[in-house]
């Protein structure tokens, strides 16, 4: 943590926003189980909880679609946690390079330098199904026509 | 689309659901359920060839439970914002279009969903249109 909060913990913070908090997103039990979701862009899996909780850990990971393609890799800053505007650096990955190049310098980044190496896999998941969100859409295929519709539509190109 | 996770098979272990006792008996007795309290009572006592009542033994596995056919957990969604959490989760998840979203909405909702991968559960309501 910063200077300026020396005794506010992540672990601190977590205990007060874990029960609610702006990107919590809960569901009714009844529905689907009550699951969790969380909208913090630090997030990587999107669930709510401690691990991936982007806005508590002094640490975090975040990765989110470019523009332009590609994926953006976002970190944050240790020494400016409690400067919000300050406290992300940015990483473009472009759309141009290989899918396995942009896992390697994600898996690089993230792990690699000691940073957060229990988001390597988690951060190469959510930079592959951003990659795969950014592929044409394929058409749906033509529905088969059954029975009746099948006969009229033999018998009008006939 | 993606497909839905390997789960362990889905076994519903009473597929009707429970009728209250001699409601199809009588139109003021409801269908809702309503556990039989009398002392005389031929369905409390549990007799031969009266109807089931429902217990803790009828619940479904806990791996198994709120799944769909398909695999999926329905997930409530409003619009794009909310499909976005699914990112992650199109494997476990299937999203399901809030019945007071407008067709115009959908459209959007259901584009995003296909660019993502996430099954949407009533994709084809207000958006299809009858010929």
């Amino acid at each position: 943590m910063a200077a300026a909060l020396p005794n506010i913990s992540p672990d601190l913070i977590w205990e007060v926003v874990r029960t609610n908090n702006s990107y919590l997103h809960k569901t009714g039990a009844a529905r689907n189980g009550g699951v969790q979701f969380s909208r913090d862009p630090l997030n990587l899996k999107n669930v709510h909880s401690r691990k991936y909780a982007g806005f508590v850990n002094d640490k975090a990971v975040g990765v989110l679609p470019n523009e332009k393609g590609g994926v953006v890799l976002v970190t944050k800053k240790p020494a400016a946690v409690t400067q919000p505007s300050k406290s992300v650096a940015k990483t473009t990955i472009g759309g141009g390079k290989s899918t396995r190049k942009t896992y390697k310098a994600v898996a690089s980044q993230v792990a690699k330098t000691g940073y957060r190496p229990d988001l390597r896999a988690a951060a190469v998941e959510r930079a592959s199904a951003i990659r795969h969100s950014q592929l044409p859409v394929k058409a749906d295929p033509e529905p088969k026509l059954r029975g009746k519709k099948a006969k009229a539509a033999a018998a009008g190109e006939s | 689309m993606v497909a839905a996770k390997k789960h362990v098979p889905i076994v519903k272990k009473h597929k009707t659901r429970f009728a209250r006792h001699q409601s199809d008996r009588f139109d003021r007795v409801g269908e809702s359920w309503r556990k039989p309290k009398g002392i005389d009572g031929r369905v409390r006592r549990r007799f031969r060839g009266t109807i089931r009542m429902p217990k803790i033994g009828y619940g479904s596995n806990k791996k198994t439970r709120f799944l769909t056919p398909s695999g999926h957990k329905a997930f409530l969604v409003h619009n794009v914002k909310d499909l976005e959490l699914l990112l992650m989760h199109n494997r476990t998840h299937a999203a399901e279009i809030a019945s007071a979203v407008s067709s115009r909405k959908r459209i959007d909702i259901i584009s995003r969903a296909k660019q993502i991968g996430v099954k949407v559960t009533n994709a084809k309501a207000k958006v299809t249109t009858e010929v």
